[in-house]
């Protein structure tokens, strides 16, 4: 009903203004909104990524001067105390596969490294400082050369098909094949 | 009202449907092999059945063949294997290898668990204040090792021991073997309270009590350590059909840490009461470096008096 009185109509012309006024003045206030929060998450995910890292380098800083010296049983006995407090955590398992390498377990190094993959990306990302590249192309190299060829030997070997399936998925990740 | 006659002809059909029904419902069931395996006993006879029953009924069920479960103390195993007391062996590798070369055991599968997967190792340890660092520090030590017939807790120790130019008969104080059972905690527990220097403990056994918080890690120092050797083995008497070895050592690597068995009244699951993780078919040329430690350290098969 259009008003036919003027008063009513400049009300009215009025009435809209403000509304629309609001509704500028809420859809600006969002759009600002939403960049805070944009900002405040890429800090908060930065701050944890960076906590997270200070926090491995310190606690499994025992585990890693033990490999450094040699010490890799010494090493694992280590991570095996850590891994009561923390258990099924992906460093422990990245850092065991090293040891479990060096000290010719190889199936249960890569099956360490999968585990840990599996959990956590970042340890197969160049450009993370979680990467450990070097580590999970090592055991891909090893794996296939040797275990390869085991289970080109013995076809039936469940155990040795496992591992080399673990060994293949290492390989993937590492040219950047997705989960 | 039903007549007399009719009844009559309804209790004897009755009773003649009766007659070819209970005898049918009441055929004998099928009478299945029975064969007999015999586990190396760890600790006690109580606790292997506890372990292996579970497995036993498994491996029955599995392959139709109703199994005894047989707790066997390690000195008198191959005797009794010799006897004809059991067709499969359940034991640590040197055991198996005495049973190979005396008896021509055939090899099934061996047993995963710990870190090493089917293998393990054997350490020299100390207490990591002991001021000792390398196995050379240990001259003139007194030392603990695990059972004799212990691949990683003794034979490795004591080759160890030969690699690094120690001779264990004349460069220790002494060394001493405990009594009684759980041997191999005992060793450990004896350096950590220093009632001796030096211990041969299995690595398995490190992992374990250290993931029990028995022990801590930086408790101990380990001042060597053997390469991995294969881990306790499943193996069959000669005269058992190949066939049936195979169809053994499938229904044991199929095995998953969810299969289970009913077990008075409980579903238990097999691989977890036996402290197992699974098992892996090795070959026999996985277990040649137990044979040369056994040939140096003239211990049986291969000891000559």
């Amino acid at each position: 009903m259009i008003p036919g009185d003027r008063f009513d109509r400049v009300l009215v012309v009025l009435l809209l203004a403000v509304l629309l006024s609001l509704g500028g003045l809420l859809a600006t206030q969002a759009r600002s909104g939403a960049g805070a929060v944009t900002i405040d998450r890429n800090l908060e995910r930065d701050l944890a990524a960076r906590a997270r890292l200070a926090f491995f380098e310190q606690t499994y800083a025992p585990v890693l001067s033990l490999q450094a010296a040699g010490n890799d049983q010494q090493a694992l006995m280590k991570l095996e105390e850590l891994g009561r407090r923390y258990p099924g955590e992906a460093h422990g398992d990245i850092l065991r596969a090293a040891s479990l390498l060096r000290l010719g377990a190889l199936p249960e190094a890569v099956a360490a490294a999968v585990r840990a993959v599996r959990r956590n990306g970042d340890y197969v990302d160049r450009d993370s400082p979680f990467s450990q590249r070097p580590v999970i192309e090592q055991l891909v190299d090893e794996g296939l050369s040797s275990l390869a060829e085991k289970a080109r030997l013995a076809p039936g070997n469940a155990t040795l098909g496992e591992a080399l399936k673990n060994v293949y998925y290492l390989q993937s990740r590492l040219a950047g094949g997705c989960e | 009202m039903m007549s007399i006659s009719l009844l009559k002809k309804l209790v004897c059909a009755g009773l003649l449907l009766g007659l070819v029904l209970i005898p049918a419902a009441c055929k004998p069931q099928r009478e299945r092999p029975k064969m007999k395996i015999g586990f190396m006993n760890c600790n006690s006879a109580p606790e292997t059945l506890q372990r292996f029953r579970p497995l036993t009924r498994y491996l029955s069920e599995r392959l139709d063949i109703d199994f005894e479960a047989v707790p066997v103390d390690t000195q008198d195993f191959e005797e009794r294997f010799a006897a004809g007391e059991f067709a499969f062996t359940h034991g640590n590798s040197l055991l198996y290898i005495i049973l190979k070369e005396n008896h021509n055991l055939q090899l099934i599968a061996t047993e995963k668990r710990g870190q090493f997967g089917a293998r393990t190792a054997g350490a020299i340890i100390a207490r990591s204040d002991s001021g000792m660092k390398s196995l050379q520090d240990i001259k003139g030590k007194r030392m603990v090792f695990g059972p004799q017939l212990a691949p990683t807790g003794y034979l490795a120790q004591y080759n160890l021991m030969l690699d690094a130019g120690l001779d264990p008969e004349r460069d220790l104080a002494y060394y001493a073997i405990p009594s009684g059972s759980y041997k191999h905690e005992k060793v450990i527990y004896a350096i950590y309270f220093g009632a001796y220097d030096v211990a041969a403990a299995p690595a398995l056994d490190l992992e374990v009590m250290i993931e029990a918080g028995k022990i801590d890690a930086d408790d101990i120092t380990i001042l060597g350590q053997s390469p991995i050797i294969p881990y306790c083995t499943f193996g069959a008497a000669e005269k058992v059909d190949p066939q049936l070895v195979e169809r053994f050592r499938k229904a044991l690597v199929e095995l998953t840490p969810e299969t289970t068995v009913d077990i008075d009244g409980e579903q238990v699951k097999v691989l977890k009461a036996a402290w197992i993780d699974g098992f892996e078919q090795l070959t026999d040329t996985d277990y040649d470096l137990i044979r040369s430690w056994a040939r140096r350290a003239n211990m049986p098969p291969y000891q000559k008096f």
